[in-house]
């Protein structure tokens, strides 16, 4: 009887596989030749899933019944902008400690340990901007999960051990901060695209850090972690009125009355035009040439977002990707990016990382690939290949409930759905109605290689070198000065080079 | 294109990799194996939520099947599957395959050039087969000729066309990435360009053309020096690794040693593919919004054509040989001190592995017994980490901490051996225990909570030998006791069977509290480093004698809260004194 099926199945297989290769004549040799359902896709509505809380504080609220999961991220807008002059790194490490530093009610080995029982996750941070509590855990252990987030977020202990093993944790962390180039590139980056004293390169240093005391931690949070600077974002397995009521316990009744955080100062300032090269001892250059970019709200934004793609925020069908890696071998990753800023303009940037000895050439490609840009038109190819890869795409910003919830509540804390409700909604219609013209309009105003920004991590002898075979110096890709710029001592951030020696 | 799983990114995974080798009590992940007559299967987990497909393949090879010699071929063979078919990727198919093989003739002529150079080199001719100021000018000859050749070949090249093709239709995240085990490829596609999708892999997989094969051996060499040369740990980590494994195929880096990777040529790429890259060695895999009887039909249609392999790929028949010996390893690093130890476990879906993930699993964390005793009890360490990882052929346990300002790694090692003794001497109390199993109990469902998750744990599993791991590991790790925890510690743990690497900071480098600047103010140090700055930059060692000379009369001047400084000045003069070769 056995062996009987078994034959059949392989007689089968026969047909099936002579039917197989039959049908095999019929497939074109070009994938142009498919035909292809349209894909119908209507993207989400903010507004369907927008409540509005006790005291007016808004939550997102995604229900998902198919994973007995509850994904919930409290977002605040405190962010490091908040630091008082002198006690920089306060709203990190008050943001970290919320979660990891106890309760009123318990320990931190306390609440550690029941976190872990439970197989929850808990985690508070502040960075950049915003902040957030975020807790996912399993949906039985609801009422306890909720209860704990009060506490953390309403009543965190800052436990005096805790708050010491964390500074010894970042100081650990900064006597990094010369050891790998990528870090060093990112800091000074950082520092060229907005200028030292802006918010956001007011890094912290062992002092800053040292200075920081639990009464520090207490202000700062009763300041500013208030509901009146929540916005909740809730998906999972809830329903929706059982979970409002949730979030209006959670929020009511707050113990401090703070205030409302003020928006990050937008007053950025980009470095001169030239060549900023730091020495360091390593045989791959890291290079980032940078230029003034734009606002996310800015009426360009669109065409700077087809523009970059096709210039080098496309990966492998982008020009920077096409010529410096794939044609030259020159690096393994190459790319540019237009980091439309939230509250102020973000920079243009253009990376690679290559040997020493290339860094000049390679350089002097993504100068001509800014220039083809303002010059020539951009093929018809380039452009319906970027307009339909954003429009495709599109889809995959609400691939999941947790999602959704996410990119609402994040358009709400940065104020696009009061201020561009429909953004979603016209997305794809704006994209698509990106032209040729516009492409080259935005290249010409934004990419201006005489403005360049060009910071260069590396070897510095071979990179000033340069390679047998090509005649490009680094010296010659800007008109600016070449500026050496000194290492930063780890922990006081301190330039480390040699200035006139001080007199005794 | 490209992620070679190293060391350090391993790290960062450790936690998806240890969970994911679980299943809880009911939460099975739906997925219909096929078989295709031609030996390639094929796995499908419908998912409705969202109209897009997650799609991707794994071929059964990685740095582990290579030998001396072609190391990092397996990964740059991965780079290679992104260079079209004779439809895709060129506007003449015939005269790009002249060109082809015109530079092949060329570079056969090179490669013998290669070889008289590093005979060169061997007699200490050359000093750096890498410098291009020092190649023969019959290498510089033949290097003008190759690339008059590539500009040719360049005029008929459709550039990146396989992704362009699949960015056009909407596709998106296409990447590849080789372990020392597989390769794995995927791709976002929206729901309604499955065809698309059969129709761009399954060519690729039949009949792929490897253009622009020597300007990729350059990406990976830039990719190497990313990786490894220029990050603080990378090359000291191979190193180790290499030291670790003594027999094992698993002693070489993915992306192959530097010689291999700028002597790998075409031909052996070829070869490489005809025994690897058969039916009979790839899994395909679709998790998404599809219906899995039209796939299955699309997928016999178009994966169907590909002829099976005339012989299966060889098994890998080195065993790594039974450690005897202790070995322990110095590293200078720029980095902060740390200790990293490794020790030999064993190999994908052994039963010790579900207990030694536990074991990882009960060291790790926040209330882990690593960070609870090194971090928060003992204080030598500031963070700490541990994992078991079960290769196809062999396996390992790593555990690592960094030390606390004021200790040594060998202080943290110390205390690592504490925690494992404790381990294997007392039983682990039950309800710690079901923390750890709740904790995969979890994992079962957070592991579904994406298309693009499922795919790669997929990959994963089958690459290492059984995609079913992913429904059959779970209930392994609850049936863990806490006796199987204690006899696994004791018989691996052991001194002989472990690899240390000591990590202390390379001399110099960091901030480091130099002796000589003991007693100064934060300002004086820092004008103290500016000034030994200033220093490194002056050559003269006669102008510093003078200097210091002077300085030495002016001792007596300089008021007392100035001393410290003074001397400390004196002594950075001093050093680069002796640096420049000079005597006192």
């Amino acid at each position: 009887m056995k062996r009987r099926t078994f034959c059949q199945i392989t007689f089968l297989s026969i047909l099936v596989c002579l039917t197989a290769s039959t049908f095999a004549e019929d497939i074109p040799n070009r994938p142009e030749k498919l035909t292809f359902e349209p894909l119908k896709f209507e993207p989400p509505l903010a507004a369907d899933y927008r409540h509005v809380l006790n005291g007016g504080v808004v939550a997102y609220l995604v229900p998902d019944r198919t994973l007995p999961l509850v994904d919930i991220d409290v977002m605040f807008r405190v962010g490091e902008h908040l630091d008082p002059k002198g006690k920089e790194g306060l709203a990190s490490l008050t943001g970290y400690l919320m979660a990891r530093g106890g309760t009123k009610s318990k320990t931190a080995e306390e609440l550690d340990e029941r976190m872990d029982f439970l197989a929850a996750q808990l985690g508070t941070g502040i960075q950049g901007f915003q902040g957030n509590a975020h807790l996912n855990l399993l949906s039985k252990d609801l009422d306890e999960g909720l209860s704990i987030l009060r506490e953390v977020l309403a009543e965190p202990r800052f436990q005096e051990d805790k708050i010491a093993l964390r500074k010894e944790q970042i100081i650990a962390e900064m006597k990094q901060r010369n050891d790998d180039s990528a870090d060093i590139e990112q800091r000074e980056r950082r520092f060229l695209a907005f200028g030292e004293h802006f918010w956001s390169n007011r890094l912290e240093t062992k002092s800053s850090v040292d200075s920081i005391s639990r009464d520090d931690l207490i202000a700062f949070h009763h300041k500013w972690i208030q509901p009146k600077n929540f916005i909740i974002a809730v998906a999972g397995d809830f329903d929706v009125d059982d979970m409002t009521a949730r979030l209006n316990k959670l929020i009511a009744d707050w113990p401090y009355s703070g205030e409302t955080a003020p928006e990050p100062p937008a007053n950025p300032e980009m470095a001169k035009p030239g060549i900023y090269l730091v020495d360091k001892d390593v045989n791959q250059g890291r290079v980032t040439l940078m230029l003034p970019g734009i606002q996310r709200d800015n009426p360009d934004y669109f065409a700077c977002l087809v523009m970059n793609d096709i210039l080098g925020g496309g990966g492998f069908t982008s020009r920077l990707m096409n010529r410096i890696r794939s044609d030259e071998g020159l690096a393994y990753s190459a790319g540019s990016a237009f980091q439309a800023g939230v509250y102020a303009p973000g920079p243009f940037i253009a990376v690679f990382q290559s040997k020493s000895r290339t860094v000049p050439y390679a350089t002097s490609i993504i100068e001509q690939e800014l220039k083809r840009m303002a010059d020539q038109p951009v093929s018809d190819e380039e452009l319906n290949t970027s307009k339909r890869s954003f429009i495709d795409t599109f889809p995959q910003n609400f691939a999941s409930k947790s999602a959704v919830a996410g990119l609402f509540g994040n358009d709400e804390l940065t104020g696009r759905f009061a201020k561009d409700p429909d953004y979603w909604k016209e997305f794809r219609g704006k994209i698509d109605a990106i032209s040729e013209d516009d492409v080259q309009k935005v290249a010409k105003k934004y990419l201006k290689p005489n403005d360049a920004v060009i910071l260069v991590v590396g070897q510095k002898k071979e990179i000033l070198e340069g390679h047998p075979d090509h005649s490009v110096k680094l010296t010659d890709l800007s008109k600016g000065p070449l500026v050496e710029v000194p290492l930063r001592d780890p922990l006081t951030l301190k330039p480390i080079d040699a200035q006139p020696a001080q007199k005794e | 294109m490209t992620a070679i799983i190293c060391k350090r990114s391993r790290l960062a995974l450790w936690l998806v990799t240890l969970l994911s080798a679980s299943v809880a009590f009911s939460q099975q992940v739906p997925v219909k194996e096929v078989h295709l007559a031609n030996g390639m299967r094929l796995l499908m987990v419908e998912r409705h939520d969202n109209p897009t497909i997650a799609g991707g393949w794994v071929a059964h090879v990685g740095s582990s099947n290579e030998r001396p010699g072609i190391t990092g071929i397996a990964h740059l063979f991965e780079h290679m599957m992104f260079k079209g078919t004779p439809t895709i990727g060129t506007k003449d198919y015939e005269k790009d395959q002249e060109i082809i093989a015109k530079q092949e003739e060329v570079r056969e002529k090179m490669r013998q050039e290669e070889a008289h150079m590093r005979e060169m080199w061997r007699h200490g001719k050359i000093k750096d087969l890498q410098d291009p100021n020092t190649f023969t000018p019959r290498y510089k000859e033949l290097s003008a000729e190759f690339k008059k050749l590539v500009d040719a070949q360049r005029e008929l090249l459709v550039k990146n066309e396989f992704d362009r093709i699949y960015t056009t239709a909407g596709a998106s995240g296409m990447n590849a990435f080789t372990t020392d085990d597989l390769t794995g490829y995927f791709i976002n596609v929206p729901a309604n360009k499955l065809e698309l999708w059969m129709w761009m892999e399954s060519e690729r997989l039949w009949h792929p053309v490897f253009r622009e094969f020597y300007a990729e051996r350059d990406v990976v060499l830039e990719e190497r020096r990313m990786r490894y040369d220029s990050t603080p740990l990378g090359e000291a980590s191979v190193a180790h690794l290499a030291m670790f494994w003594e027999s094992s195929t698993y002693s070489w880096p993915t992306i192959g040693w530097p010689s291999d990777v700028m002597a790998i040529s075409k031909a052996q790429a070829d070869n490489f593919y005809s025994i690897y890259y058969s039916p009979q060695n790839i899994t395909l895999i679709l998790v998404g919004d599809f219906q899995s009887d039209d796939a299955e039909k699309m997928a016999r249609r178009y994966f169907g054509r590909i002829p099976r392999g005339k012989k299966d790929p060889p098994d890998v028949v080195t065993l790594e040989v039974p450690q005897e010996v202790e070995k322990r390893m110095n590293a200078e690093v720029e980095a902060n001190p740390q200790v990293d130890i490794y020790w030999h476990t064993v190999p994908y879906q052994h039963p010790d592995s579900y207990p030694l993930a536990v074991l990882a699993q009960l060291l790790s964390g926040r209330t882990g017994r690593l960070y609870k005793g090194l971090v928060l009890s003992n204080e030598v360490a500031t963070e700490t980490f541990a994992y078991q990882d079960s290769k196809k052929w062999a396996g390992l346990f790593n555990i690592g901490g960094e030390a606390r300002d004021g200790k040594t790694p060998e202080d943290v090692e110390q205390g690592i051996y504490q925690e494992l003794d404790k381990l294997k001497h007392e039983l682990v109390p039950a309800e710690e225990l079901q923390k750890i199993k709740n904790q995969y109990a979890a994992y079962e469902y957070r592991k579904l909570n994406s298309n693009f998750s499922i795919l790669h744990q997929l990959i994963n599993y089958d690459g290492e030998g059984d995609w079913r791991e992913i429904n059959y590991g779970g209930p392994k790790i609850q049936a863990v006791t806490a006796e199987d925890v204690q006899r696994v510690a004791q018989k691996y743990f052991t001194k002989i069977n472990r690899a240390v690497g000591i990590y202390t900071r390379k001399p110099g480098t960091g901030t480091e509290e130099d002796p000589d600047l003991a007693g100064l103010t934060g300002d004086q140090k820092t004008a103290i480093k500016q000034l030994a700055a200033k220093l490194k930059q002056e050559s003269d060692a006669g102008k510093l004698k003078q200097a210091l000379e002077k300085m030495k009369g002016q001792a007596g001047q300089v008021p007392d809260e100035q001393k410290p400084f003074f001397q400390a000045y004196m002594k950075k003069i001093q050093a680069r004194v002796t640096e420049l070769g000079g005597k006192e």
